[in-house]
């Protein structure tokens, strides 16, 4: 201790700096402790690097949140193997139940099982597990469903306008079970319409930004006249203008050379395409319900009920007639007004 | 040479060593990440109590016997001042190459008995190529170990992408042998069995550096490699065996992780890379070489372990995460640093 000119003492810098410290740390522990609470929700995404991925993350956490439940959130950055011991982590954690957003379908299983054993509920959020016998349940998009429902929106548009269309789909990673039911919908709308829609291009595109603007262009060269076309993800709409633009066949609805245009998700860029009128119709995974049914599923398989292992979100489709009216159930558009707020 | 040696050396006069203020004692024991490790727990107990739970200490084993084992590959590397980047890539290329093997959807040993034997050896001899290669190029072709494994790295991760694509519809290759699994994920009377392989090679690895000729070339190599060979030593077959030590112990780390996840993923410990350096580093395995001990590196390994358990427990983003363990091994790397300059090397 030091002594003032009063002769008060006076903590010295080393005696200062420790005081501080200390008083940090014993600040700090009632924030953790706040965090062991009862009721404890384990969140857990391979990453929040998409739009879709934040949404979701934001949205199960607005209704943990409503219903006076704790989150605990990891992100597991696309590793699968720090995924399993995040589950793991959790489970000594004795958290309520898990959400799961997981990198691989296969990866997951021995996750589910540790969680079975530990009689921790586990729900999938959009994405399923591979087949096995471990018990969870998944909280997916009917991808077909909502693709068809997207698609014959837009036959509908077609065969109001009394023209005959040559069509194209963009179709995701082929060992994506998303990719194929969305193929599927836009196949069950497309197939009674043949007599005003012929399909002249099916472009797969791994989900890739290259391939996908490498095989739109090539199929518009082959096929100069296509004007229908359905694209199996909104990250596509700017690739889409992008060929579109130089080939002049990028306008709004209305507009003769406009091309009747579909895409699936729901997303920011979606809900300002269709607001503009260059995109007709988006598939739209309900987001919110997903958030909603997945906590839902995770307090049912902790009262003791068994509920199937494969839970449907039907979606919705949106239109320009629709838009405003069920916008606020598009996630985009909340991502959207975050934007332009 | 010791420190008594040290000062009596050239004197001929037997000198009482010179003894070291206690913040260098502790910064220069052997032991310093075991004790902080045995601090950090104990401050941690009142904060989140769940990590004292028998499950957590399960949880730490089961994380800790794969790295351990992949880390150890580094040490060896990092003695030779080298570094090792296409760790992760080797433990990917492993694993999908060995499930393509073992694999019982399609697999060419889908159901034979000499599945997971030969699933083994084939992601062991995949290990041992790759790290074969690496080892060719710095020590044959004097290319520098960073700018080497860096670009096996890039090229060996996406080769497993791409392997996958050739033998699977989805992303992965799932349907491994019960045999094969139970390496990763069983245990014998609570002990699992990925901990005798990880003593396994731990020990070899020890004994390989502590009572070979091999070992005591590594640590020169790593001290004074031009002294080295001026002493007649032939530093590229030292080097050539190092890095084949290092794809060995990955493509073993490989048969863990896979074996637990029940899977052949290319992303395969796609994210591991800062930890396994870290836990090397962390244990008190110099960088810039000649000095390292397996021991140590289990003991970095158990910090970081802990550390990570830790801030899941707490449900911490992952941002901060990032930003504790980058923060950590930062420190533990200017500790190295310290230490060199203290003893004078």
């Amino acid at each position: 201790m030091n002594h003032d000119s009063r002769g008060v003492r006076t903590p010295n810098r080393r005696q200062f700096t420790l005081g501080m410290l200390v008083a940090a740390t014993a600040a700090s522990v009632p924030i953790w402790v706040k965090a062991e609470g009862t009721k404890t929700i384990a969140v857990l995404f391979d990453g929040l690097t998409t739009e879709f991925l934040v949404a979701g993350m934001e949205a199960i956490q607005a209704d943990l949140k409503s219903r006076g439940f704790q989150m605990l959130q990891a992100i597991s950055n696309r590793d699968d193997n720090v995924q399993f011991e995040q589950v793991k982590s959790m489970i000594a954690r004795k958290v309520d139940g898990i959400i799961i957003f997981q990198t691989d379908s296969n990866a997951v299983i021995p996750a589910i099982r540790a969680a079975n054993a530990a009689n921790v509920p586990i729900v999938h959020f959009n994405r399923p597990p591979a087949e096995s016998d471990a018990y969870s349940v998944a909280v997916v998009a009917d991808n077909r469903g909502i693709s068809k429902a997207t698609v014959q929106a837009m036959v509908d548009k077609a065969r109001a306008s009394g023209r005959k269309y040559k069509a194209a789909i963009l179709i995701g990673d082929l060992g994506d079970v998303n990719a194929l039911g969305r193929r599927d919908g836009f196949t069950d709308a497309v197939t009674p319409a043949a007599d005003i829609i012929e399909v002249v291009a099916r472009i797969p595109t791994e989900w890739s930004v290259d391939k996908t603007f490498a095989g739109l262009t090539n199929a518009m060269q082959a096929n100069p006249d296509i004007d229908f076309l359905f694209a199996g993800s909104d990250f596509m709409i700017p690739i889409v203008q992008q060929v579109l633009t130089p080939l002049d066949k990028w306008h709004p609805a209305g507009d003769p050379k406009h091309v009747l245009f579909g895409s699936f998700d729901g997303d920011s860029g979606a809900y300002a395409a269709l607001e503009s009128k260059h995109l007709d119709a988006d598939g739209v995974q309900d987001l919110f319900f997903e958030a909603k049914s997945a906590v839902d599923l995770v307090l049912a398989i902790g009262a003791g009920q068994k509920p199937a292992k494969i839970f449907n979100d039907p979606g919705l489709t949106v239109t320009q007639d629709n838009l405003t009216s069920v916008r606020d159930r598009m996630w985009g558009y909340s991502q959207w007004k975050k934007k332009h707020a | 040479m010791t420190d008594a040696n040290a000062a009596t050396a050239g004197t001929g006069v037997a000198r009482r060593p010179k003894r070291r203020p206690l913040w260098q004692r502790l910064l220069l024991s052997e032991y310093l990440v075991l004790w902080l490790s045995v601090v950090y727990f104990a401050i941690m107990v009142p904060i989140v109590p769940a990590i004292a739970s028998p499950e957590t200490f399960r949880n730490i084993l089961s994380d800790l016997l794969p790295l351990t084992v992949v880390a150890i590959g580094q040490t060896v590397i990092l003695i030779i001042a080298g570094i090792d980047l296409s760790m992760p890539a080797i433990i990917a290329m492993a694993s999908v190459v060995g499930a393509s093997v073992m694999t019982g959807t399609g697999g060419p040993l889908a159901g034979s008995p000499a599945a997971m034997p030969l699933g083994i050896l084939t992601m062991l001899a995949v290990g041992a190529a790759i790290g074969w290669f690496n080892g060719f190029c710095v020590a044959r072709l004097k290319m520098p170990s960073f700018m080497v494994t860096l670009t096996t790295s890039m090229f060996f991760s996406g080769v497993a992408i791409w392997y996958v694509t050739l033998r699977s519809t989805t992303t992965s290759i799932a349907n491994l042998p019960r045999s094969f699994v139970v390496i990763g994920q069983g245990d014998i009377a609570g002990i699992p069995n990925s901990l005798w392989l990880t003593l396994l090679i731990a020990i070899g690895v020890h004994l390989m550096l502590t009572r070979t000729v091999l070992g005591r070339h590594l640590f020169a190599i790593g001290v004074n490699p031009r002294a080295t060979q001026v002493s007649g030593v032939v530093i590229a077959r030292p080097i050539l065996l190092a890095f084949v030590v290092s794809g060995l112990c990955a493509a073993a780390g490989s048969i863990l992780y896979t074996g637990r996840l029940e899977t052949g993923s290319p992303i395969l410990g796609s994210n591991i890379l800062l930890d396994i350096i870290g836990a090397a580093v962390i244990g008190g395995t110099s960088l810039f070489g000649g000095k390292g001990k397996v021991i140590w590196t289990v003991f970095g390994v158990l910090f970081l372990v802990l550390l990570d358990q830790s801030l899941k427990l707490m449900g911490l983003t992952l941002f901060m995460v990032f930003a504790i363990k980058g923060a950590v091994i930062l420190l533990a790397a200017i500790v190295d640093a310290a230490r060199t300059r203290i003893t004078g090397r």
